[in-house]
């Protein structure tokens, strides 16, 4: 059923090769710099994915798993992969859940945000730490799992 | 005095909680759960009794939705109390005797949960004194009784039964429930109410300015006719009555919960509760009120004790006389005298005392002998000594026959009957006479079930087993019950019902007596008509029966109403189904566009939305090639020979989409369409080589024709929608506000939690302002990832057949 690679060129393999890797890098700098400019947990994450997908479509989701990842197949056919995926989307919603309900231990509205400014740190100098950042990571690794999942079994047929 | 919040509160959620308890107690003690659960009951009944005796009266609260105004309050007064009395007191007995009757039966553990489940119920239906808390209790008598009525989930019968339960008296409910929501309306409407209340006793003090407001706005009659629908269903009055006699596919210690104490008290409870909000003290003799309650009342008496002759099993019988009893008692309030509430008021103690016994004696019989057949049944006192003397109490009872309490309630509603009639003359001498006529079959059912226990033993009859304890001290506490009310009837009205008929009527002393007639009044004159009558007929009773028998044929029958209805619905739905589930998702499409450019379009006609005026174009040259770019690809889509070209140029469209926005200063809008677009083209490419490599065979002419027509109306909707979208500009308050807010603010701690701070707006509000938003968003997402797994994985193993 899953494609096994060899039937893409070489050329997309080269490119892809090099692409993801930098495709990855530009939607974490998307998550981390959604605070102040363009980008954000849902963008990054779905730029994520994207990354994932190509390495789907050119490679094959066995090449995925076995060589980049190093998972042995459990031959029930279906992908341990997903099962990770379901994982990650997993975590990403109780991330985002339980940042939301940590406010409530200093007594302020459920889902409060709050900013917090660091002083005088070595390199830094001052550094701005929101606890919106946490929702927002939340965010992402919800919707990469989930689009993962969706991808990785939609292909897999 | 003010209840005692807390007992009031472990009054009603004691039961719950030991139900919850129960399948635990069911692993450590076995069938002897039973006496737990009665143990549960009875600490509830010193509880109700404790308050009682307290002489509390009043209203405990406790928030609930305070934003809307709704919470969990408990309104104690004498009607409160005497149903509590009668939903634990009952419930202790009944719970000890399913210790005995209940030997041996499969799914204890979840019986004795649902049963103290059920009384939890009951007793939050009596106690409540906010609408929706009425509700609440009042649908979770029904879902408890669902369970108990199917307690043999196996057997057809007992499916059939708790469906037909479920189904009326939940679809009851929610008739009442529109009832309550107009009421609440109307407490807004009035000046004598600060805002709108949920509140029944604030409702019933301002009762005068809630009726002026329902009558002014003609709503009075609706609200009575929805509040009434919801106290029929459950009180099982015709023509809801068919769901009762089924009820008895229950163990029967739980038909006799039910037709005693419990749920179908119910009904009667809501009629008498809102008695005093409706009826005013100088209410006209044949107002709203009685036309409707009174007739349905007297109706259900007199039709249901009509099928109770013709029943041929005794639970069948007491089932339908329990209708009748409810038919006499919502009657009697239905009557503006105040004879009609002192006969409801006494009498729902006098049924819940004989009918509880007579309940319980009918278990022992259909236990110990074998057979609820009343043809099967004969000379029973032999065997059953006890169980006889109690029978024959309990019935006479029933029957209303002096000098035990029955006959005092009854004949408190013949006098009812009689002022009425006298007061508004003409047709209204219509309800002495049918309450009489009704009285009459009460009587022959009631002897016949007394007969059971006299004459010849039929052949057929087996030995017959004496009971155990267990199974004989309730009913026998229930008999000894019917004696002392009867012997001081005077006792129990001082104690008791005195104060229940100054809740249920507006303005009235919280006390009335009874005595023994001693001299030839109308009403003495209607009770010996009733007993003559009956007496005379006993002897004709198997023809009587059987002539009735003969004409309950076809639609004369409720049931053919409910069996045909039902019937009609699942078959129109089975054939409506292959229709629209046709498996095929340009079905499922094509109706999912129709029906959202119908509603949009409808929704903006309703609304009477107008246009923008054309204001001529104001777009810059970039903004112009792209869209042109976009046109040209939406077109290339139309034209595109095969799946991969349509999907590359269809993102032709969305890429330019993006680009619009970048054109447009949106940057986070256009950054997520291209990352979307972008994802959206690679799922696509996947899934495409599993595809056909396009439709196959060419539609006919009127499909495309239709799908054509359809696409042009989305395309029109969907413009008209942008275009009024972006007419109607947001609060400009809320845009500065967010505005003001996202970034940081000027003077700050190290620590702040009242602004965003960051400064790119959409990302703040995002995961800030509109954090509960996204994380619903988020959890929609997780939640289609589940469903595409599960679908995907579940196809694969055949499972979705």
């Amino acid at each position: 059923m899953s494609r096994s690679s060899g039937q893409t060129t070489v050329i997309s393999q080269t490119v892809a090769r090099i692409v993801v890797p930098i495709i990855l890098v530009t939607a974490i700098a998307l998550l981390f710099r959604g605070h102040n400019l363009p980008g954000g947990g849902f963008i990054g994450a779905v730029l994520a994915v994207a990354a994932f997908a190509l390495v789907y479509v050119i490679f094959g989701l066995d090449y995925l798993q076995r060589e980049i990842l190093g998972i042995s197949p459990d031959g029930s056919g279906s992908h341990r992969l997903v099962e990770s995926y379901r994982w990650m989307a997993s975590i990403g919603l109780a991330i985002a859940v339980l940042s939301s309900l940590a406010p409530l231990a200093y007594g302020l509205p459920f889902l409060t945000q709050g900013v917090l400014f660091l002083e005088h740190l070595p390199l830094y100098g001052e550094l701005e730490v929101a606890s919106a950042f946490a929702f927002d990571l939340g965010v992402f690794f919800a919707v990469v799992g989930g689009l993962l999942t969706i991808v990785g079994e939609v292909g897999n047929e | 005095m003010q209840p005692t919040p807390e007992v009031v509160l472990a009054v009603v959620f004691l039961p719950f909680l030991a139900a919850a308890f129960t399948p635990a107690v069911y692993r450590l003690l076995g069938e002897r759960t039973a006496y737990f659960a009665a143990a549960v009951a009875l600490v509830t009944l010193g509880l109700v009794t404790d308050q009682y005796l307290a002489g509390a009266h009043g209203t405990v609260s406790f928030d609930w939705i305070p934003s809307l105004g709704i919470s969990l309050a408990f309104y104690v007064d004498g009607l409160a109390l005497l149903i509590s009395f009668l939903a634990s007191g009952v419930g202790v007995l009944i719970l000890t005797y399913s210790g005995g009757y209940m030997h041996g039966e499969p799914g204890q553990a979840k019986y004795y949960a649902t049963l103290l489940a059920f009384m939890g119920s009951m007793l939050g239906v009596a106690l409540a004194g906010d609408l929706v808390a009425l509700f609440v209790f009042w649908e979770l008598t029904s879902l408890s009784s669902f369970i108990l009525i199917g307690h043999y989930t196996d057997e057809e019968a007992s499916q059939y039964a708790a469906r037909k339960s479920m189904l009326i008296t939940v679809s009851g409910g929610l008739f009442m429930l529109v009832g309550f929501v107009l009421l609440v309306w109307a407490s807004g409407q009035t000046m004598a109410i600060e805002g709108t209340t949920y509140s029944i006793p604030l409702l019933i003090e301002n009762a005068g300015a809630i009726r002026e407001v329902l009558t002014a706005s003609g709503l009075f009659v609706p609200v009575l006719v929805l509040i009434g629908l919801g106290a029929a269903t459950k009180s099982a009055q015709v023509p809801f009555h068919v769901w009762l006699p089924n009820a008895m596919e229950a163990p029967t210690p739980v038909s006799a919960f039910l037709h005693s104490a419990t749920m179908v008290k119910a009904g009667v409870y809501l009629v008498g509760r809102v008695r005093p909000l409706f009826l005013a003290e100088n209410a006209a003799v044949l107002g709203d009120w009685t036309l409707i309650f009174a007739v349905l009342g007297l109706l259900t008496m007199t039709v249901a004790a009509i099928l109770a002759v013709s029943a041929t099993d005794i639970k069948e019988l007491l089932a339908y006389s329990t209708a009748s009893h409810l038919g006499l008692i919502i009657g009697a309030f239905g009557f503006a005298n105040s004879y009609g509430a002192e006969a409801g008021a006494f009498h729902i103690l006098n049924h819940a005392s004989f009918k509880a016994a007579l309940f319980l004696v009918a278990g022992i019989i259909a236990h110990e002998a074998g057979t609820r057949q009343i043809d099967k049944l004969g000379g029973l006192r032999k065997h059953l000594p006890i169980t006889a003397v109690i029978a024959v109490v309990a019935s006479l009872s029933m029957a209303g026959l002096p000098p035990f309490n029955g006959f005092y309630s009854k004949e408190l509603l013949f006098e009812a009957t009689y002022y009425a009639a006298k007061d508004a003359g003409g047709i209204a001498w219509l309800f002495p006479a049918v309450a009489v006529f009704g009285s009459i079959f009460t009587f022959l059912y009631s002897i016949k079930f007394a007969s059971l226990f006299f004459g010849d033993e039929p052949d057929g009859l087996g030995h017959v087993h004496r009971p155990p304890l267990a199974m004989l001290v309730p009913p026998a506490i229930l008999g000894a019950l019917v004696l002392a009310i009867s012997a001081a009837p005077n006792f129990f009205i001082d104690a008791l019902i005195g104060s229940v008929f100054g809740d249920v009527s507006p303005g009235e002393a919280h006390s009335f007596s009874v005595h023994f007639p001693t001299e030839l009044t109308p009403y003495v004159i209607m009770s010996i008509i009733t007993i003559v009558a009956g007496a005379i007929s006993f002897p004709f009773y198997d023809r009587i029966h059987d002539a009735i028998n003969a004409i309950l044929r076809g639609p004369v029958r409720a049931n053919w109403w409910y069996d045909n209805f039902v019937e009609g619905l699942t078959s129109t739905s089975i054939a409506v189904t292959p229709k629209i589930q046709t498996g095929l998702l340009r079905t499922y499409a094509t109706w999912g566009f129709f029906a959202f450019v119908a509603l949009a379009l409808g929704g903006y006609a309703a609304a009477g939305v107008s246009l923008p005026a054309f204001s001529g174009f104001s777009v810059t040259l970039p903004i112009v090639l792209v869209l042109l770019v976009a046109l040209v690809g939406a077109f290339a889509v139309d034209i595109a020979p095969s799946h991969v070209a349509g999907v590359l140029t269809l993102s032709i469209v969305g890429f330019m989409v993006a680009i619009f926005y970048i054109l447009a200063d949106a940057p986070d809008l256009a950054l997520t369409q291209l990352v979307v677009e972008t994802l959206v083209l690679v799922i696509f490419l996947l899934v495409l080589d599993r595809l056909p490599a396009f439709y196959g065979d060419a539609p006919d002419r009127f499909v495309s024709l239709r799908d054509g027509v359809l696409s042009v109306a989305v395309g029109a909707t969907v413009f008209i929608t942008v275009l009024l979208s972006t007419n109607a500009s947001p609060d400009p308050l809320l845009k500065e506000f967010l505005a003001a807010r996202a970034g940081v603010p000027a003077e700050h701690g190290p620590f702040f939690a009242d602004f965003g701070g960051g400064s790119n707006i959409v990302n703040v509000i995002l995961v800030d302002f509109r954090g509960i938003d996204t994380m619903g968003e988020i959890s929609v997402v997780v939640m289609a990832s589940l469903a595409i797994l599960t679908l995907i994985r579940m196809r694969g193993r055949g499972e979705t057949q």
